[in-house]
């Protein structure tokens, strides 16, 4: 573990808690990094006002079992997309209840945690893969709102993917 | 809704504090979901749809003040007091809260992001679970990538250029004509000059290599600001879907278009079907519709899939006095243009969207012109063209006129050639390569040849070393004239090595790969000319070559087409399908964007593959003769079971990569056109095979079907006729006789014997040119019998002589285009008359 950077940051969630946060494990933000950039050092706490106790938790929880990954280098890798394989840790990690999935999800995406992110969203186009729109509806308490004859329309014209 | 769901999460003990983060802390009370629950099946769909707050009881105010925790358990305890059958009931109906939309729960840049993993089958599957859920799939960005990622390609400016042109105005035609007749008056005079349609090309233009295919445009905006030179009316009819009709006139009825300004106007009216090409956005911006644009390549994927086309033919039927005289070695098109060169000595531009002649057959060659190239952009303006007569001649596109001669460039025929904007390469029967400059070239200009002290290449005694002169010096020697510049067309070098003819060059950045008779493909540097490498493979003489970073493709005389790793020169795959020698190649692998490093790491895995079957003492490493003798029929057209691979190290897998929709076709002397594709396992297969005169006859046929009105307008050509019938191809016999009988003695003896590449480089045309002096009468609307012209002709010939070689052939997004033994050049149109599919067609590019 990397000792060397005990430095710890004081982070306060949407609802008003305060935890603490090494700040290797808070660099995982690229928001939070980036910040703490500008800033120099932070004595204050830091607020984050979109996400709230549990959620930043879980977040951070991820970020310090990832505090070691080497840093993301941005969105060049184009063939990260052809796989919706999530690692193992990861995937026990997005077995939560749907709220906390999504919300995890706009954390990250506001957090500016890139590989938290792509695997909320693999998370959730796994859920869609495979399954019947009538699944899908199921899966994601969805109501259907097209007409017999809107629904039947629509799957003609979608005829031309069928191989 | 939410207050529901924090009661079901209330059961987790959140007392957890961030200096103890632990996955075991937090994830194990949490309920394991996969998102998808059997409960709600059997649930009825109307209480799904029940919002909870409206058959929920109030609960008594006592109750609010505790906390959630709290609450927590005072639900807990109040189930327990149920029967097990009602706790499960109560269960059932909370199951659905636990489950909310996405769409709903997240903003648009996310859920495209979920999207973004899944494929347009899931896709389209996916947007009939609400109108919210379409809306979202159904993004033009998303689409973009997926389109992209199939590994299709558009012509994108092309496309911001019909955006642009689409944008802005309420009343956008009427707008837009006047906008262009401003711009038209603001141009250069001379601009007027140049052909309608060219600035098209301009992107394919450079595109010297020719290893994917040129861009194809028919209709794309930028002509009609052309035509609104001379006809403003016009421009704003001449777009979009009015668009796609004429040119579906042109191509089918085989009616001429006629392109006075009245005929124009009358068309105007279709101009109001609605286009679904593009989204207008609330600023009156216009956007394309990715979707649309991803449903037509896919629908126009499928019709070469299955084999559905048009066939066309140049020249329109109803013009056969402007046909080549006889065969045609060598085609090249780009946008709506083609250029070909023929055994009748000539050269000769034509315009696809009329299929007519564009201007005068340019006349310069003393013998059969064997290859060309050209670039209409206006930059380059050019044809270079080279002949049996061993020159090469530079002509003016737009004019025709003879810019530039190099004669004699070789002392034999001159058999291919490939230009950039820096260097001419020229390859010849006499067994050489030369390098020539395109402009004016000093010592120390960046493609001034770099000498080196190598076999192989020589250079002319003005060539001089610049590395042995100190450069103060050298720019001295320069200032005083002692080193020359260069005029346009020296001689750079030339590259000596293979020992039979060189058969195809081609040029790719700094890299030359030649083919040649010797059964070796070679590498070299252009700026040096020294050879990188030599690939052996073919078993027989090499016709033709192409390549790309990272594979080359190669047809031959053994009549295979081979796949060569670029860098190991391993060889990746065999295609076997045709009969005789494999004169022409073109090759579209497809490949989505950053897809080296994947075809990398396929390759490695493969070779991984085969060493464990290797040491799991599998028969893999037998050889193929000894496979074979084991039983094993070695499939060598990309298959990655261990026992067929031929060579380990390669940089790209068997079968050479790609994506699904990668496509290989081939001509051959066997008179057929094979359209290669990948099986469900990534092996080459036989998709179609086309034949050349199957297409000249449904080319000629449909013409006379449907232009019948017209007696007298379509003139025969003898030639021309002549090779249609001699194509055994007309689908209805039972004509005069006579007429016919006339034809055959007509000018020429074309539908030459079997002839070999170079035997029918060396022959001299065996008459001129002209043809348009053919006799004019009524066009017999079928050819005589079949079979006594075959027994007249050839009655003293053991077999039917072959007609329809196939010498050139080059596809692009829609079509492939032949040139053969026959005059008449056809082409295969996988639009298929689709005018949804036509009007898109404006932005595919290649694979």
């Amino acid at each position: 573990m990397a000792e060397t950077n005990t430095q710890e940051l004081t982070f306060t969630s949407s609802d008003g808690k305060n935890m603490k946060v090494p700040r290797d494990v808070a660099e995982r933000s690229l928001l939070i990094k980036n910040m703490l950039e500008d800033l120099g050092e932070a004595t204050e706490a830091i607020p984050i006002p979109n996400v709230t106790e549990n959620v930043l938790t879980k977040v951070l929880e991820w970020c310090t079992h990832h505090r070691n990954d080497p840093p993301t280098t941005g969105d060049e890798d184009d063939s990260r997309r052809k796989t919706t394989d999530i690692e193992e840790w990861d995937q026990k990690f997005m077995q939560v209840d749907q709220e906390m999935l999504f919300e995890i999800i706009l954390a990250a995406n506001y957090l500016d945690i890139k590989p938290l992110l792509d695997i909320g969203c693999k998370t959730v186009a796994n859920m869609i893969k495979g399954k019947s729109p009538e699944e899908i509806r199921k899966t994601f308490n969805i109501q259907n709102d097209f007409t017999p004859e809107e629904e039947d329309q629509i799957r003609r014209e979608n005829e031309w993917a069928e191989e | 809704m939410a207050r529901d769901t924090d009661v079901i999460e209330a059961s987790i003990p959140f007392r957890l504090y961030p200096s103890h983060l632990t996955a075991s802390s937090l994830s194990a009370p949490f309920k394991v979901d996969e998102g998808y629950s059997d409960d709600t099946r059997s649930q009825a769909e109307k209480e799904l749809l029940h919002t909870p707050s409206e058959d929920v009881m109030p609960i008594p105010d006592w109750v609010s003040t505790h906390s959630e925790a709290e609450r927590a358990e005072i639900a807990y305890s109040l189930l327990r007091t149920l029967r097990t059958s009602t706790v499960a009931a109560v269960v059932e109906r909370l199951s659905p809260l636990l489950h909310m939309d996405p769409v709903l729960k997240l903003p648009p840049e996310i859920t495209s992001e979920i999207f973004s993993y899944l494929d347009s089958q899931t896709l389209l599957t996916a947007s009939l679970a609400s109108h919210a859920w379409r809306s979202r799939i159904f993004d033009s960005r998303l689409w973009k990538k997926l389109y992209i990622g199939e590994g299709w390609r558009v012509d994108i400016d092309a496309i911001h250029a019909f955006e642009r042109d689409h944008s802005g105005f309420s009343s956008p035609q009427s707008r837009k004509s006047r906008s262009r007749y401003e711009t038209d008056l603001g141009e250069p005079k001379q601009k007027k000059r140049v052909p309608p349609g060219w600035l098209d090309s301009r992107a394919a233009g450079s595109d010297g290599n020719g290893s994917n295919a040129p861009i194809f445009e028919q209709h794309a905006v930028p002509k009609a600001d052309r035509e609104g030179d001379f006809r403003m009316c016009d421009a704003a009819v001449r777009e979009g879907t009015a668009s796609s009709h004429t040119q579906n006139a042109g191509s089918r009825q085989g009616a001429p278009r006629d392109i006075s300004p009245s005929k124009s106007i009358q068309r105007a009216p279709s101009q109001s079907t609605k286009s679904s090409l593009f989204i207008r956005m609330p600023n009156g911006s216009v956007k394309i519709d990715w979707p649309h644009l991803y449903r037509q390549r896919r629908r126009l994927e499928d019709n070469w899939v299955k084999g559905r086309y048009t066939n066309f033919q140049l020249p329109h039927p109803a013009h056969m006095e402007e046909a080549h005289g006889e065969c045609v070695y060598a085609i090249q098109f780009i946008g709506k243009w083609l250029v070909s060169g023929s055994r009748d000595r000539t050269v000769r531009v034509w315009d696809l969207e009329t299929k007519r002649l564009w201007h005068r057959p340019l006349l310069g060659h003393t013998k059969s012109v064997l290859c060309l190239q050209f670039d209409p952009s206006p930059s380059e303006d050019i044809i270079i063209s080279g002949s049996s007569d061993k020159a090469v001649i530079v002509w003016r596109f737009s004019t025709g006129e003879k810019i530039h001669e190099i004669t004699p460039a070789h002392d034999d025929s001159v058999l291919n050639l490939r230009f950039d904007h820096r260097y001419l390469v020229t390859c010849s029967k006499d067994k050489l390569i030369k390098i020539w400059n395109r402009r004016h070239l000093s010592a120390t200009d960046e493609a001034y040849p770099i000498v080196h002290q190598g076999s192989g290449v020589t250079y002319p005694s003005y060539i001089v070393d610049t590395r042995e002169i100190p450069f103060p010096h050298l720019e001295d020697k320069i200032a005083k004239n002692h080193i020359r510049t260069l005029l346009p067309y020296s001689l750079l070098m030339t590259l000596e090595g293979h020992t039979a003819a060189v058969n195809a060059i081609q040029m790719n950045d700094d890299e030359i790969v030649s083919a040649s008779g010797d059964r070796l493909i070679k590498i070299w540097n252009i700026r040096s000319g020294a050879c990188i490498k030599t690939v052996v493979g073919h078993s027989k003489g090499i016709a033709c070559v192409q390549f790309d970073n990272q594979r080359i493709i190669s047809g031959s005389n053994d009549d295979t087409v081979r796949i060569f790793d670029h860098i190991s020169g391993a060889e990746v795959a065999c295609l076997k399908g045709h009969e005789n020698l494999v004169r022409t190649v073109q090759a579209g692998f497809g490949d989505p964007p950053g897809s080296k490093e994947t075809l990398r790491l396929e390759a490695l895995a493969v070779d991984r593959e085969f060493l464990n079957a290797q040491r799991s003492g599998e028969a893999v490493d037998l050889g193929p003769a000894a496979l074979r003798r084991a039983g094993h029929q070695q499939n060598t057209a990309g298959s990655r079971n261990p026992r067929d691979i031929k060579a380990l190290g390669a940089h790209i897998p068997p079968g050479g990569g790609g994506s699904k929709w990668g496509r290989i076709v081939s001509g051959s002397y066997d008179e057929s056109i094979i359209i290669w594709k990948k099986d469900g396992e990534g092996k080459w297969v036989v998709g179609h095979q086309l034949r050349q005169a199957d297409a000249a006859a449904n080319a000629s046929y449909v013409a006379q079907m449907s232009a019948p009105s017209r007696p007298g307008s379509a003139r025969g050509n003898a030639f021309a006729q002549q090779a249609a019938l001699a194509g055994h191809s007309l689908p209805t016999p039972a004509q005069p006789p006579a007429s016919a009988s006339t034809n055959i003695t007509q000018p020429s003896q074309p539908g030459n014997p079997a002839i070999s590449p170079q035997q029918i480089a060396d022959q001299a045309p065996s008459l001129h040119p002209q043809v348009q002096g053919a006799p004019s009468r009524p066009d017999p609307p079928n050819g005589p019998p079949l079979m006594n012209l075959i027994a007249a002709h050839y009655h003293n010939q053991l077999r039917p002589t072959p007609t329809s070689r196939v010498f050139k052939i080059q596809f692009d997004a829609r079509k492939i285009i032949c040139a053969s033994q026959d005059p008449r050049i056809v082409g295969w149109d996988f639009v298929c008359d689709d005018q949804e599919l036509n009007e898109a067609c404006q932005f595919f590019t290649g694979l």
